[in-house]
């Protein structure tokens, strides 16, 4: 008997006892689904995380903001100006020039054109943005130098932004638009970016900007002086450690040793995604897992029930030839034969969740339907039915046959 | 007594059940030789050991005591797996309660043997055919098993027997469970099969049923206490 006539005979007992076999078929199924579907959410999740890691600077950035003083230097706050534009000059000073520093603002502003407005961020910035951030120009031009001098009122606006503004296939370039009743002229678009997810654009959150320059943003609409965001940008990775070591320096001296600042990598973020994932993957593995480990015993508990009823066909088949081996691969074949069904089933069924989630679920919430999962679900099962047949299968084999065509 | 070959022997074999802690002797050494061609009853009143004795023949079992040839070959040098081969290869059971598959049809039951033969014959579809034709049985080859009469139920059982063409077909009540008229068809099929050449071991406590037989080993309380 091979194995393919074994678990075609495999499924024909499971046809004989249909509501005991769905029963069982339903508990691997659960099992399969919460692993795929688990897996699911985790690589969409990830996939994000990532995608949105590159795209907000890669491994060579390193953004710096402001932080909480602690309690005991409280009273020397005073003595730091904070993050301002004096700091970018002196980092500019301390490092190479092909170091990008890009000094920041956001700002919550309104952006009014003919009745039509869009509430978004705008920030206040150098060109150096373009490359720390990894922003490209469309259409237009980036700030002058002389409009970075002397504050001047132009902006560079992102994709969405120009579509809520300008009616479609208007002219955008050297048009005007309001920032607090103040008009700015437009003199560039930023390029669209789009990673799409089913409907989701994850990468939407940079078009959904506009830039004006630093020192605007400051005298003009501001008014603190202080800057949100210094973030530097080295060519290679290698230099991340002396480069940041040397922002730090520089920025508590510029500081006056109070520590109202904070260097982070993204190094530091991506060691937190893979602790992160790492924790995510034992944490849904053990879950499913143990879904698994309870469809394993349904299947056992269904196999043994299922010998208890066939003792004499046992015994028949051992009187006609049957050895032992035999047996056992008979009944480790419906075994695997129940738990096959389960996992394609339950494969099925999650690929039709997934899907049905990817519709309903907001976007950044939603599930990926992944390759590895359907293949790592499916093994699960299989083994998971060899496993649970075992036992069941290996005392069947051992049944004595003048017992077993006694039994009644 | 024919010279013809010799298909099993035993030689004062026994056979003890521990029952509790007493011991139980099923079979008490028990000499004999059954060759190519025969048809021998086994004939005794329940509990007298016959059954214990068509295990033993059969390779169900293995004796306590003495030793069990098939073919020449002693039993005790023969591994179960290998038993189980004879089984499938030479051995034919009949039961009496026919024991036949329920989810399974008639020609898929009748196949079952050779599912476990070493060997599976290429032809075997067409041996199943063979086989039933044998029993009458063809006309019901679609049919399962609680569709069909008793008698019909051990043509069938008849039929899986035959399947593997076993140079010993072992019958243990093959009549118990039938009314006198179907058990006289069934045991003309038994006569028929002998004239044929079959070699034919048939269990039964009713001494009408082994009057058929042309050899008649008596057993009582264990023992042998005639053969003839």
């Amino acid at each position: 008997m091979n194995l393919f006539s074994g678990i075609l005979n495999g499924l024909g007992e499971i046809w004989a006892h249909k509501l005991r076999s769905f029963l069982t078929v339903l508990c691997v199924l659960l099992g399969v689904m919460s692993l795929v579907l688990t897996t699911g959410f985790m690589e969409g999740f990830f996939q994000s995380w990532k995608i949105s890691l590159a795209e907000k600077g890669g491994l060579e950035k390193i953004s710096g903001q402001a932080k909480r003083v602690g309690k005991v230097r409280e009273p020397f706050v005073a003595l730091s100006s904070g993050y301002a534009l004096d700091d970018e000059r002196a980092l500019r000073r301390a490092l190479p020039d092909d170091v990008n520093v890009s000094p920041e603002v956001d700002l919550k502003v309104e952006l009014k054109r003919r009745g039509k407005d869009y509430y978004r961020r705008v920030q206040g910035v150098k060109n150096d943005i373009l490359a720390a951030n990894r922003y490209e120009i469309a259409k237009g031009r980036a700030f002058s130098d002389l409009e970075i001098r002397d504050s001047a009122d132009v902006i560079i606006l992102g994709t969405d932004a120009v579509k809520n503004l300008f009616d479609p296939d208007a002219p955008v370039l050297g048009e005007f638009v309001e920032l607090n009743g103040r008009p700015f002229r437009v003199i560039g678009v930023l390029k669209h970016y789009e990673s799409l997810y089913g409907d989701y654009n994850w990468l939407d959150f940079k078009n959904r900007i506009a830039f004006i320059p630093v020192t605007t943003a400051l005298a003009k609409i501001n008014g603190n002086r202080q800057l949100t965001w210094l973030n530097v940008r080295t060519t290679e990775v290698d230099r991340l450690g002396a480069t940041m070591d040397t922002i730090e320096n520089v920025l508590a001296s510029q500081h006056r040793l109070v520590d109202d600042f904070e260097v982070l990598s993204n190094e530091e973020q991506l060691d937190s995604f893979a602790q992160t994932r790492a924790n995510f993957v034992y944490f849904g593995g053990g879950i499913a897992g143990i879904s698994l480990l309870v469809s394993g015993i349904g299947i056992m508990n269904l196999m043994l029930a299922s010998i208890n009823e066939r003792v004499r066909e046992i015994g028949i088949r051992k009187a006609l030839g049957a050895t032992g081996r035999n047996i056992f691969s008979q009944f480790i074949a419906e075994a695997v034969a129940l738990s096959m069904l389960g996992g394609v089933l339950g494969v099925g069924v999650a690929v039709g969740a997934i899907t049905a989630l990817q519709e309903l679920l907001p976007p950044g919430r939603q599930p990926v339907l992944s390759g590895s999962a359907f293949v790592l679900g499916f093994a699960f099962s299989v083994g998971v039915g060899v496993l649970a047949g075992l036992y069941p299968a290996l005392q069947a084999s051992k049944l004595d046959p003048i017992e077993a065509l006694r039994y009644e | 007594m024919s010279d013809a070959p010799e298909v099993v022997r035993f030689e004062r074999v026994a056979k003890r059940y521990p029952m509790g802690d007493s011991v139980v002797d099923a079979l008490v050494d028990a000499s004999f030789t059954i060759r190519e061609g025969e048809f021998v009853s086994i004939l005794g009143p329940s509990g007298s050991g016959k059954s214990t004795l068509m295990h033993l023949v059969g390779f169900l079992d293995s004796p306590t005591e003495g030793e069990i040839f098939f073919e020449g070959r002693p039993l005790a040098s023969i591994s179960p797996d290998q038993r189980a081969c004879i089984r499938a290869e030479k051995i034919g059971f009949v039961f009496q309660a026919f024991n036949l598959l329920p989810r399974m049809d008639v020609r898929a039951n009748t196949r079952l043997p050779l599912t476990y033969h070493p060997v599976p014959p290429i032809n075997a579809a067409a041996r199943v055919d063979r086989a039933l034709e044998l029993v009458d049985m063809m006309p019901r080859a679609d049919h399962r098993p609680g569709q069909l009469s008793g008698g019909q139920r051990q043509r069938v059982a008849i039929a899986r027997a035959l399947v593997n063409e076993p140079r010993i077909l072992l019958a243990d009540e093959p009549t118990g469970n039938l009314d006198s008229r179907t058990a006289g068809t069934i045991l003309d099929l038994f006569t028929e099969l002998n004239r044929q050449g079959r070699t034919i071991v048939l269990v039964t406590h009713d001494a009408n049923v082994a009057a058929r037989s042309r050899r008649q080993i008596h057993v009582m309380d264990g023992r042998i206490i005639r053969d003839a």
